[in-house]
């Protein structure tokens, strides 16, 4: 189980990978949906490589139901406690 | 000067020329490397590790993607439709729009040969035994209209928009249909060309399989040979060209610099053979008639021929015996753009227009690169060895494609 930062980097890593950014830029407080725009298949996009990169499940509601990108990381660290 | 045409309907202008190219990423630099008859083919490591009978390829040069495209953007788009916007936006610089043109009047007309099959194999190769792991950005990635909606997207253009495939002829059927969309009052400004990029083992490999491709792997820059006796096939490339037209009366009226007209197309199929060209080059000649005619011109107006001389013993035998046919052995000047380029497939014709307006203009006919004798010589009056200078004229320019496709334009001067 990887500590909140080990996870915080990977998800930052992935986001930024996909909406090309930098990591650094992307704070728990950064909402994707009102300073990036980010759509449902960008959504979708991090998703699968979040899936691939912590070998996890990932319910695409949870993405979506994220105020900004540390809920994500949050909502994620919950999942990987309990996967579905 | 008529502001009308002689259909009656509006002159259509062209006001903008964006390429990326394997002769150049500027119409300037593929103009001076086609009157150096300067084959741009190289030999690509990639291909030969794939075991394709085909070593080479035109690609176009290296550019700074960043320029033109944000990282967020370039990650979801192929190459076919990186190229395509990024030879857009240098056409649509070089037009200088005004600001205030209704984006319901502007238009993006495109035409593509292989579109986004590429990227298709791509997925087909990596994911084809774990579909759940597809990129979630394959549809739209690989849809055929995914490059010219791309376009309207990021310009914001609400106009029709739509994707032609008439194989090697597409470029040149995009322009023409935006050209009657200009000539008919449809739109006030379309974005217009073609693109295609395919350089990929299969579809090399599949186009090799019809012998349709140079194997001339000792010496790619002697490849591509249009018209010459020693051809043995074309020489893929990619690319796109893109070109702005409106029309003519509001292109002068705001001051726009005008490259020249697109002042009559035609188009007609062949209806003989899913990829031979008729020998007898009757189909072919009748839609160059059919062309001049349209451009309210005789086929003695006619200052040269781009011919669409792919390099093929087929293809450019019926495209002779189609000349001889419509100038009634009277051949103007005629020049083949692919010698140097290679075959752009859906992009061929719309790159192909745009230098034939440079040509038209600056009354110079390129000469045809590795051309020394050919056996079509007597049919049609080939330009070798250095351009040739002519009275500045208009430039009929063909394009044929498999399925049997003819597309010519008549691209003018500027008047």
């Amino acid at each position: 189980m990887p500590t909140r930062e080990e996870l915080a980097v990977t998800v930052r890593t992935v986001i930024s990978d996909v909406l090309g950014t930098d990591p650094a830029e992307l704070q728990d407080r950064t909402s994707l949906l009102e300073e990036y725009g980010i759509d449902s298949l960008e959504l979708m996009e991090i998703g699968a490589r979040l899936e691939r990169a912590l070998q996890l499940r990932i319910d695409p509601d949870d993405l979506i139901a994220a105020r900004d990108v540390g809920h994500a990381i949050d909502l994620l660290r919950t999942r990987m406690d309990s996967p579905v | 000067m008529s502001t009308r045409h002689p259909s009656g309907g509006h002159r259509v202008a062209v006001t903008g020329i964006g390429v990326k190219s394997p002769a150049g990423n500027t119409l300037e630099e593929v103009y001076t490397a086609l009157l150096a008859g300067r084959s741009a083919a190289t030999r690509l490591d990639r291909l030969v590790e794939a075991d394709l009978p085909v070593h080479f390829a035109c690609l176009a040069p290296p550019f700074d993607v960043t320029a033109y495209l944000s990282p967020r953007e370039a990650r979801q788009i192929d190459r076919p439709a990186q190229l395509l916007l990024c030879a857009a936006a240098d056409a649509l610089a070089d037009a200088r729009l005004p600001a205030d043109r209704s984006p319901d009047r502007i238009g993006v007309q495109i035409g593509t040969g292989i579109g986004g099959l590429t990227s298709m194999e791509d997925a087909t190769t990596g994911y084809a035994t774990r579909p759940r792991d597809l990129p979630v950005h394959t549809v739209p990635r690989t849809m055929s209209n995914s490059p010219a909606c791309r376009i309207a997207l990021r310009h914001g253009f609400q106009g029709v928009c739509t994707t032609y495939s008439s194989a090697c002829a597409s470029g040149s059927t995009a322009l023409a249909e935006a050209a009657r969309r200009i000539r008919h009052g449809e739109l006030d400004v379309a974005v217009a060309g073609g693109v295609d990029s395919a350089v990929s083992t299969v579809v090399m490999g599949a186009f090799a399989r019809m012998r349709a491709l140079s194997t001339r792997n000792d010496a790619p820059a002697l490849a591509s040979r249009p018209f010459d006796a020693d051809r043995d096939g074309f020489v893929m490339g990619e690319g796109a060209a893109v070109l702005v037209l409106e029309r003519l009366d509001e292109a002068r009226a705001r001051g726009a610099v005008v490259h020249g007209e697109i002042a009559g197309w035609a188009e007609t199929c062949d209806a003989f053979h899913i990829a031979a060209p008729h020998e007898s080059g009757e189909v072919a000649g009748r839609c160059m008639r059919q062309a001049v005619a349209d451009a309210g011109l005789s086929v003695a107006d006619i200052g040269h021929i781009s011919a669409h001389g792919t390099s093929t013993v087929p293809g450019d035998r019926a495209e002779a015996r189609a000349v001889d046919r419509c100038f009634d052995g009277q051949s103007p000047p005629v020049t083949a753009v692919k010698g140097v380029t290679g075959h752009l497939i859906g992009a061929a014709g719309a790159l192909e227009a745009a230098l034939a307006l440079v040509c038209a203009a600056r009354g110079t006919v390129p000469p045809i690169a590795n051309l020394h004798s050919s056996p079509e010589a007597n049919w049609v009056d080939l330009v070798h060895g250095a351009p040739r200078r002519v009275a500045p004229a208009p430039v009929l320019s063909n394009s044929f494609g498999f399925g049997g496709q003819n597309a010519c334009l008549v691209l003018a001067p500027p008047p």
